[in-house]
């Protein structure tokens, strides 16, 4: 991850951060959607016990996921953890779907920092992978 | 971004709440407390999925409420600087344009906006390139980088670019 966000994550955040899991768009709305229903089975109403947040995020993580099928949701983060990426890039990959290998470095500049394992072609491969998870979803 | 973490708080419960529900009560007290709310730290708590621990009760001298430490596992929505994300525009004017991601408020100025896109007011405010290709208008989705973060009280405020390769409008490819 870029300089400025391992130090927030890091420094001003103490331990939570560290320990944390990144989750991706498509992840979150499976959970808010089973909460939202065993809220539903619990009482009648159940967008008055919500709160805003809740409601808010839903409808944001609903309109942005790149893959609505539980088991495609899986692959994309088994697949995305093949490929050496620390939690925060594997999610930016995963919720922006990048086309190329450009714009993949353009939405996540530290996969190309000196020293890592990441070339064009790992690259690519991996951009294909996620690909033939949507055509196939 | 979203995370899914760990976070410890204190619950006071009052005896009334004692018995057998005595956890059910402090999990819903927890939920309420909580759920919603933001802090510079954690970023907006969601949603609470699940109780790690609830250690021991100890009883507070002199009012005979009870506080129990409860870890809980639950998402929260945190922007960073640098992060790059989608959002859907809210509102449109000639100053920039506010945009929503989840329960985040960005706001791009119109100096962070490409130059070649200009403003247009009227009944729907937008910036449109100069040969009406691409369009900004309330409700149009957006990719933006997000280059600054405020923590007030109660929300977190964020301000963003799209100047950058790859940012702005989002082309749906099932539509092109």
């Amino acid at each position: 991850m870029s300089g400025e966000e391992e130090e927030m994550l890091l420094s001003s955040n103490g331990d939570e951060f560290l320990k944390a899991k990144c989750l991706m768009n498509c992840e979150v709305a499976l959970i808010l959607e089973h909460k939202y229903e065993q809220l539903q089975q619990m009482s009648d109403d159940p967008m008055n016990q919500v709160s805003q947040v809740f409601e808010k995020s839903l409808q944001y993580v609903k309109r942005f996921s790149r893959y609505k099928n539980p088991d495609a949701v899986r692959q994309v983060r088994e697949i995305l953890s093949r490929y050496q990426l620390a939690e925060f890039e594997l999610c930016v990959l995963g919720n922006l779907c990048p086309e190329t290998v450009e714009e993949a470095i353009a939405m996540v500049p530290s996969i190309k920092t000196k020293g890592r394992a990441h070339d064009d072609e790992a690259i690519e491969k991996m951009l294909n992978d996620l690909s033939l998870i949507k055509k196939f979803e | 971004m979203f995370f899914h973490i760990v976070l410890e708080r204190n619950m006071q419960l009052h005896p009334r709440y004692f018995g057998r529900n005595l956890r059910d009560n402090l999990v819903s007290k927890l939920m309420k407390d909580v759920e919603g709310t933001c802090s510079g730290r954690h970023g907006f708590v969601v949603a609470i999925t699940g109780i790690e621990n609830i250690g021991k009760g100890l009883i507070r001298d002199g009012t005979g409420f009870v506080t129990f430490p409860v870890k809980y596992q639950c998402v929260v929505f945190r922007p960073f600087k640098g992060e790059i994300l989608e959002a859907v525009v809210t509102m449109v004017n000639k100053m920039g344009f506010f945009a929503e991601a989840g329960p985040v408020q960005i706001f791009v100025s119109n100096h962070l906006i490409p130059d070649d896109m200009e403003f247009q007011s009227g009944d729907m405010p937008n910036y449109t390139t100069s040969d009406g290709s691409v369009k900004i208008q309330k409700d149009s989705e957006v990719r933006l980088k997000i280059i600054g973060t405020r923590v007030d009280a109660t929300e977190i405020f964020c301000i963003g670019t799209i100047k950058d390769d790859f940012l702005g409008v989002i082309n749906d490819p099932a539509t092109a």
